[in-house]
C-alpha cells in the first residue's frame, strides 16, 4: 500500500471530522506560529544587531595597547597620540587599503557667551566622512576647501547643540573650542538605532584641530579594504607594519569586529532559544491534544479497523494507516502555523520597526519539526489500532 | 480445501477456563456449499473465525489448500484473509464514507494491485452482482439487499477460493434474501467454495450439506442434495 494511497485515505478521514480536525490542528498552528514568530523576531534582531556593530563597509580600527615593558619605559605613553602622519601615510600605501580614515579626539570645552559644555573634539581627515554618516540635520557639511585650508568651521552634535543654543538656530554662530574661535556651519543628525547615545561632540577638520590643540598625532585610526575578504589581510599588513616603525611588538592590533559581532549573536541567539522553548511548550501541548483526538478516532473506529484486517489489512499496514494520519494532521496544522507566524512577524516588524527573518531553515525545521510531532504523539493511538483483536473489532458497536 | 484436525479453543473468562470448541474435525471440500448451523452459544461463530483465519485454534490442525495455517502467524493469517477468504457479514460491514466502488477496492489495495486494475475489477465485480448503476452510492443511499450485494463483491474481488458468510441474510426481508441465497448459489456453480453461518433452516436449505454445531461439537453432517 503506497504513502500516496495512505494519504489520500488520511484526508478523507480527516475531511470527514473538519471541526475536530481543525481545533485540533489548531494547537500545532499556534504552537508552530509562536515558535516562528520568536525565531524570525530574535534572527531579525541579531542580524540588525551586528550590522550596526561591524559599521559600514569592510572596516576595522586599530588599537594601540602598549605593552608592560613600554609602560615601564614612559609612564606617559598612553597620554601621547599613537598614530602620527607618517604612519597614516605608510598604511595608505598598503595595496589591500582602500581608504585609511583617521581622526584625533580631546577632550576639552566650547562656550558661547556664559554658556560652558565639556565637549570632545574630533578632528577628521576627509576620509572620514566618506565612511562615517556626519549627516547634518541643519546647514551644511566640510567642503573640500574646509579641509585644505583648515577653515576654522565645525559640526556639532544634536546634543551640544541643544545645550549650547537650545532652540536658536546654530548656523553662523561663532563658539570658543578650546578658546578659540570656531564657526558652526552644521548640525548633525540626532543618532538612531539601538545602540546609539547621544553625546556633546563637535567635529573639525583635521588640520584646524591641529592648530588649536598643537597636535599632529591621530587618536584613532580606521582602515576601510577594498573587501570583507581583504580587510583581515589589510589589517594584519597594517598592525604589523606599525609595530616595525615603532618598533613595537605588537602594540599595535587590529579588533576584528566580526568577533564582537558573533559574541553579541550568542547572546541574542541564547534569548531566542530561551523564549522558543517556551514557545516550544504550547507546540508540546497542540501534540498531546493530537494525541487524544487519535485514541479518541481509533476508539470510535473500532469497526473500521475490524473490517480493514478482516479484509487482509496486517497490523503493519493499520500502524501506518493511523500514523501517516496523525502525521497529516501536524503537517497541515505546521504549514499554516509556519505562514501565519511568518506573517505575523512580518506585522509586527513593520509596526515596532524592528526586522524580521524567516530563513528556510527555520522554515524546513518548522515542517520535519510538526511531522515529527505527529509521529511522536500519534505512536500511541496507532499502535492501540493496531493490536486490536479483529473479531472483537467487528463485533464493535 | 478445508481440513479440521481435532480442533479445540479455550477462553478463560475470569479465572474460568471456557471451553468453546472441543475436537472438530471436518473437512470441507472444494467447491461445496456448506452452512453450519447451531444455536446460539453453540460455538458456530467460533468456528466460522477459526475457519476465516480471524482466529487461532487452541490447539488441533488447520489444513487451508493443504497449508497447515494453524501455526501462522499475524501478518501470514492477514495475507491468508485477504487473497483466500471473502467475507460477509451481517452487518455487511461496508466503510460508510466509501462508495461502492470504493468498498470493493479496498481487498485489492491491501493486496497491492495498481490503481487501475483495482478499478477495472471492482466495476467487473460489481456488474456481477447486478450493481453497475450503484457503483459511485455511498452506503447509506443502498438498500439492505444492495449493501449486501456490495459486501459480496467485495468478498470475490480478489477471486478467493472460498467465501465466508456469517447470517448474511440476518438483517434482510425473505425476498431479498432469497435473491442474496440465489447470489451464492451462482458464485458456488462457478466453482467457489461457500461456508455460510445461519440459524435459518430455509437459508441452509441453500447449502449442499448442513453441519450442526451443538456444544462446540459437529452433531451432526448431511447432505440435503444428492452427492
Amino acid at each position: 500500500m503506497s504513502f500516496m494511497e495512505n494519504l489520500i485515505m488520511a484526508l478523507s478521514s480527516l475531511k470527514a471530522h473538519k471541526m475536530r480536525s481543525i481545533l485540533t490542528m489548531l494547537g500545532i498552528i499556534i504552537g508552530v506560529g509562536a515558535v516562528i514568530i520568536v525565531v524570525a523576531i530574535g534572527q531579525g534582531g541579531e542580524a540588525m544587531l551586528k550590522s550596526q556593530i561591524t559599521g559600514p563597509g569592510n572596516t576595522v580600527e586599530i588599537f594601540y595597547q602598549p605593552s608592560d615593558e613600554e609602560l615601564r619605559a614612559n609612564p606617559n605613553i598612553l597620554l601621547q597620540a599613537p598614530f602620527t602622519q607618517e604612519d597614516i601615510r605608510a598604511l595608505e600605501q598598503i595595496p589591500e587599503v582602500k581608504r585609511v580614515v583617521a581622526s584625533g579626539t580631546k577632550a576639552s570645552t566650547a562656550r558661547i557667551q556664559k554658556k560652558l559644555a565639556d565637549v570632545s573634539v574630533t578632528g577628521i581627515n576627509q576620509a572620514f566622512l566618506q565612511l562615517n554618516e556626519l549627516n547634518t540635520a541643519n546647514g551644511r557639511n566640510f567642503s573640500t576647501a574646509d579641509f585644505l585650508g583648515a577653515r576654522r568651521v565645525g559640526l556639532i552634535s544634536d546634543k551640544l547643540k541643544n545645550e549650547l543654543f537650545k532652540e536658536k538656530n546654530p548656523i553662523g554662530s561663532i563658539i570658543m573650542v578650546a578658546n578659540q574661535p570656531v564657526e558652526v556651519i552644521g548640525v548633525l543628525e540626532k543618532p538612531t538605532g539601538l545602540l546609539a547615545f547621544g553625546s556633546m561632540e563637535i567635529y573639525l577638520p583635521f588640520q584646524t584641530w591641529k592648530i588649536i590643540f598643537g597636535s599632529s598625532d591621530f587618536t584613532q585610526v580606521t582602515l576601510q579594504a577594498y573587501s570583507a575578504e581583504q580587510l583581515q589581510t589589510a589589517g594584519k599588513k597594517a598592525a604589523s607594519l606599525l609595530n616595525k616603525m615603532h618598533n613595537t611588538e605588537k602594540s599595535y592590533q587590529v579588533i576584528n569586529m566580526e568577533e564582537i559581532a558573533q559574541g553579541i549573536g550568542q547572546v541574542t541567539r541564547i534569548m531566542t532559544l530561551i523564549i522558543g522553548s517556551i514557545a516550544g511548550i504550547s507546540l508540546f501541548v497542540g501534540g498531546i491534544g493530537v494525541m487524544n483526538i487519535m485514541l479518541v478516532s481509533v476508539t470510535e473506529r473500532t469497526r473500521e479497523i475490524g473490517i480493514r484486517m478482516a479484509l487482509g489489512a496486517t497490523r503493519g499496514q493499520v500502524l501506518i494507516q493511523f500514523l501517516i494520519e496523525s502525521m497529516t494532521l501536524t503537517l497541515i496544522g505546521g504549514i499554516i502555523g509556519i505562514f501565519l507566524g511568518w506573517g505575523t512577524a512580518s506585522l509586527i516588524s513593520f509596526f515596532a520597526g524592528w526586522p524580521s527573518l524567516v530563513s528556510w531553515q527555520v522554515v524546513l525545521g518548522g515542517v520535519l519539526f510538526s511531522m515529527a510531532i505527529g509521529i511522536v504523539f500519534g505512536i500511541l493511538p496507532a499502535n492501540k489500532a493496531s493490536k486490536m483483536n479483529p473479531i472483537e473489532s467487528l463485533r464493535y458497536e | 480445501m478445508i481440513q479440521l484436525q481435532s480442533i479445540k479453543k479455550s477462553f478463560l473468562i475470569g479465572k474460568e477456563k471456557i471451553n468453546v470448541l472441543n475436537d472438530i474435525n471436518l473437512t470441507i471440500e472444494d467447491g461445496e456449499f456448506v452452512a453450519i448451523m447451531g444455536p446460539s452459544g453453540s460455538g458456530k461463530s467460533t468456528l466460522m473465525n477459526i475457519i476465516g483465519c480471524l482466529d487461532k485454534p487452541s490447539s488441533g490442525n488447520y489444513f487451508l489448500e493443504g497449508d497447515d495455517v494453524s501455526n501462522y502467524n499475524d501478518k501470514e493469517l492477514a495475507k491468508v484473509r485477504n487473497e483466500s477468504i471473502g467475507f460477509v457479514f451481517q452487518q455487511f460491514h461496508l466503510l460508510p464514507r466509501l462508495t461502492a466502488l470504493k468498498n470493493v477496492e479496498l481487498p485489492m489495495i491491501y493486496a497491492g494491485v495498481s490503481k487501475q486494475e483495482r478499478r477495472e475489477r471492482a466495476v467487473e465485480a460489481l456488474e456481477k452482482v447486478g450493481l453497475s448503476d450503484r457503483m459511485d452510492h455511498l452506503p447509506n443511499a443502498l438498500s439492505g439487499g444492495q449493501k449486501q450485494r456490495v459486501a459480496i463483491a467485495r468478498a470475490i474481488v480478489n477471486k478467493p477460493k472460498l467465501v465466508l458468510a456469517d447470517e448474511p441474510t440476518g438483517a434482510l426481508d425473505t425476498k431479498t434474501s432469497k435473491s442474496i441465497m440465489e447470489q451464492f448459489r451462482e458464485l458456488n456453480e462457478e466453482g467457489v467454495t461457500i461456508v455460510v453461518v445461519t440459524h435459518e433452516p430455509e437459508i441452509a436449505e441453500y447449502a449442499d450439506r448442513t453441519i450442526m454445531v451443538r456444544d462446540g461439537m459437529i452433531q451432526s453432517s448431511r447432505f440435503e442434495r444428492g452427492l
